[in-house]
């Protein structure tokens, strides 16, 4: 797959098909990739395709002049369209270079479950089913399921529904919705009261890095809310109730754009379950307007426009 | 004379501080690695500590602090100080790269404008370093002249010699701790060589180096090389991590809050990496990605070495570690030209 991506990737550039490629490279530290932006043919020579290309690429669309050829996993594939959909970007000036994608491995899971940081790792690989930790000169054996993103247990379009080169064989649906949701879940089952404690103290921890937001291919503003001073929406301090405004609005202006791509979550220095929130979005958006974002680019941006058969239970 | 304790002694240890002091002690209570105010008996952070996430400076430098209240009487405000917070604070466990960059931090704050939020904290702080004997991948303090589990910019320092830590008074401070300290035993020759080895091996264990070497001319040569700075900000999402999480980043933001007739001013963490940082009523000067990203490595690396002598980075490396998309300042700093361009 990853020598079909570096002969496309080249082949854009040298046939002048894109001015940019726009894709992964091997990161400084063990376990991680880094946004490769070039226009340097030469450079595609680095490309990788492995279970750490974490970031969602989308996010780079919308700063980058001119015709871009782009690895999308599917997840990132349905925020191009997205974008396509909200007029951010032009189908013509994009090649989407698609990854069909089995999954990315979730480091933090893999800490918790060897008890070791991550750079104390000698080895991972997935192997089918499966994903093989070397730690101390000893192998340890975990089923994919333990080691994925909870995002990616659950997700509905592994392979690019969008695009215009496939780098490998379609890949079914993920179909662990239960695991995907447990954090959700868990927190369903609070009372109230309780729900409201567990986020007063989740959001006290923010320091309003806007990782979250500025890692999101769908929050795209020009300028965000939280930097309008006349009116002022909240205040620029990270005072938990400021914070929790922040990342409620921002769940409700991505309402609709977001792919469940887990990069907010995965973003945030100070571990602040933020996926909790969006996904539990994306599920009311799909019960409600029966609407998936990035699917069709076609469609209209779901928050943009309204039909008369709309459910109008939508407050509750 | 350097004494020990033994580490089940710890909890004790920490005990008796509390007496006289706030003490703050890693934890990972609230969610996040950090230095927090001590339970009273938890020291798990023994096993699991290698640095928090959070930097001590949180503890000088607040993410938000309220620097005084206000009133609006008949259209006059008058102002009520803050209040004096003379707490004593006792920070146990700082790491050498973090008390490095206290030191950093101290010449900003009491340069010509003595800032007394920072200050009255740092002066009422006794810093109780810790050595590191496993550093990250990412760290490169050696290269910043740093030495993993040596200090001088702490009151006392403590050394993992097996069964004990073996504990070097820095300041008079320090051995004027020590001395109201009981349960502490001297050190023998035997304890100062297994210290000496423990540094040596941590020293050895910090693989990841920078050539800092003429750094700030060559970061002065290429101020204008458009083309380099855009291709080393490419990346850069230019989110507020790598600042607010530097140990050594310190700028803030100042806000008045009023609500009716009250009110007060804040100051919390702002980055150099957002746009807004520099937005002016006409211009942006630092508008475009690039200018954001030169600015952050410069302001290390090049102004704060013209103006203290020193460079503003202790290699701790959580930019790199935090950095969502791996953008790495010391491969962006091993790729600065040499020489400026010809014609620039």
């Amino acid at each position: 797959m990853e020598q079909k991506l570096r002969q496309e990737a080249r082949a854009l550039l040298e046939q002048n098909k894109v001015d940019w490629i726009i894709g992964f490279e091997p990161g400084s530290l063990k376990f991680t990739t880094t946004p490769l932006i070039t226009r340097d043919k030469a450079d595609t020579e680095r490309l990788v395709i492995n279970p750490f290309i974490f970031n969602n690429l989308a996010d780079f669309l919308t700063e980058t002049k001119g015709r871009v050829g782009i690895v999308a996993k599917g997840c990132d594939s349905r925020s191009i369209v997205s974008l396509i959909q909200d007029n951010k970007v032009v189908r013509e000036d994009v090649v989407i270079l698609g990854v069909p994608c089995p999954g990315l491995i979730d480091l933090a899971k893999v800490e918790g479950l060897t008890a070791k940081d991550r750079d104390e790792l000698d080895e991972i690989t997935r192997q089918g089913d499966k994903v093989v930790v070397k730690v101390g000169g000893q192998k340890k054996e975990f089923a994919s399921n333990q080691v994925l993103f909870d995002h990616c247990l659950a997700c509905e379009l592994p392979t690019p529904q969008e695009y215009d080169i496939l780098l490998g064989e379609p890949i079914p649906p993920a179909p662990n919705i239960e695991a995907s949701g447990k954090n959700i879940d868990a927190l369903k089952k609070l009372t109230p009261a309780e729900r409201w404690q567990s986020w007063q103290d989740e959001l006290s921890r923010c320091i309003r890095c806007y990782a979250c937001r500025n890692v999101c291919p769908a929050c795209f503003c020009q300028r965000c809310f939280v930097e309008e001073s006349e009116p002022q929406w909240i205040a620029p301090m990270p005072r938990w109730q400021d914070n929790l405004i922040f990342q409620i609005t921002r769940n409700i202006h991505v309402a609709g754009r977001c792919t469940d791509c887990g990069e907010c979550e995965r973003a945030c220095p100070v571990n602040i379950p933020l996926r909790s929130l969006t996904r539990e979005m994306y599920d009311i958006v799909g019960e409600l307007f029966k609407f998936k974002s990035g699917m069709d680019k076609e469609a209209l941006p779901l928050m943009t426009h309204y039909e008369q058969e709309e459910a109008e239970d939508f407050f509750r | 004379m350097a004494k020990k304790i033994s580490k089940k002694d710890i909890a004790q240890l920490l005990k008796a501080w509390s007496q006289q002091f706030a003490v703050l002690a890693p934890s990972r209570k609230r969610g996040v690695a950090e230095m927090a105010e001590w339970d009273g008996k938890d020291v798990s952070f023994l096993d699991w500590y290698r640095n928090t996430v959070v930097p001590p400076k949180a503890s000088f430098l607040p993410p938000m602090e309220e620097m005084f209240r206000f009133q609006k009487d008949k259209g006059k405000y008058s102002i009520e100080p803050p209040s004096k917070n003379g707490q004593k604070q006792l920070i146990f466990g700082i790491r050498p790269c973090d008390a490095r960059a206290m030191a950093i931090l101290d010449m900003t704050f009491e340069d010509a404008y003595q800032d007394p939020y920072y200050l009255s904290k740092r002066k009422n702080t006794l810093l109780v370093g810790l050595g590191c004997a496993n550093p990250y991948e990412s760290c490169f303090c050696t290269s910043l002249g740093i030495s993993p589990s040596e200090s001088a910019d702490v009151d006392l320092m403590l050394t993992d010699i097996g069964d004990h830590f073996f504990i070097e008074e820095i300041t008079a401070k320090g051995k004027e701790l020590t001395a109201k300290t009981s349960g502490l035993k001297d050190a023998n020759k035997d304890d100062e060589a297994e210290a000496r080895k423990a540094k040596e091996t941590a020293y050895n264990k910090v693989t990841r180096k920078l050539d800092t070497e003429g750094i700030k001319d060559k970061l002065l040569a290429s101020f204008d090389d458009e083309e380099f700075w855009q291709k080393a900000a490419a990346k850069c999402v230019s989110c507020g991590i790598c600042t607010l999480l530097c140990p050594t980043c310190y700028c803030f933001d100042i806000n008045d809050e009023l609500v009716k007739d009250e009110g007060a001013r804040f100051r919390s963490w702002d980055s150099c990496g957002f746009s807004l940082y520099t937005r002016m009523p006409m211009e942006n000067p630092r508008e475009e990605k690039w200018r954001r990203v030169r600015q952050k490595v410069c302001h290390k690396y090049e102004f704060y070495p013209m103006t203290f002598d020193i460079i503003a980075c202790t290699g701790c490396g959580r930019c790199i570690r935090l950095c969502p998309v791996n953008w790495d300042i010391t491969k962006v700093l091993e790729s600065v030209p040499a020489e400026a361009k010809a014609g620039k």
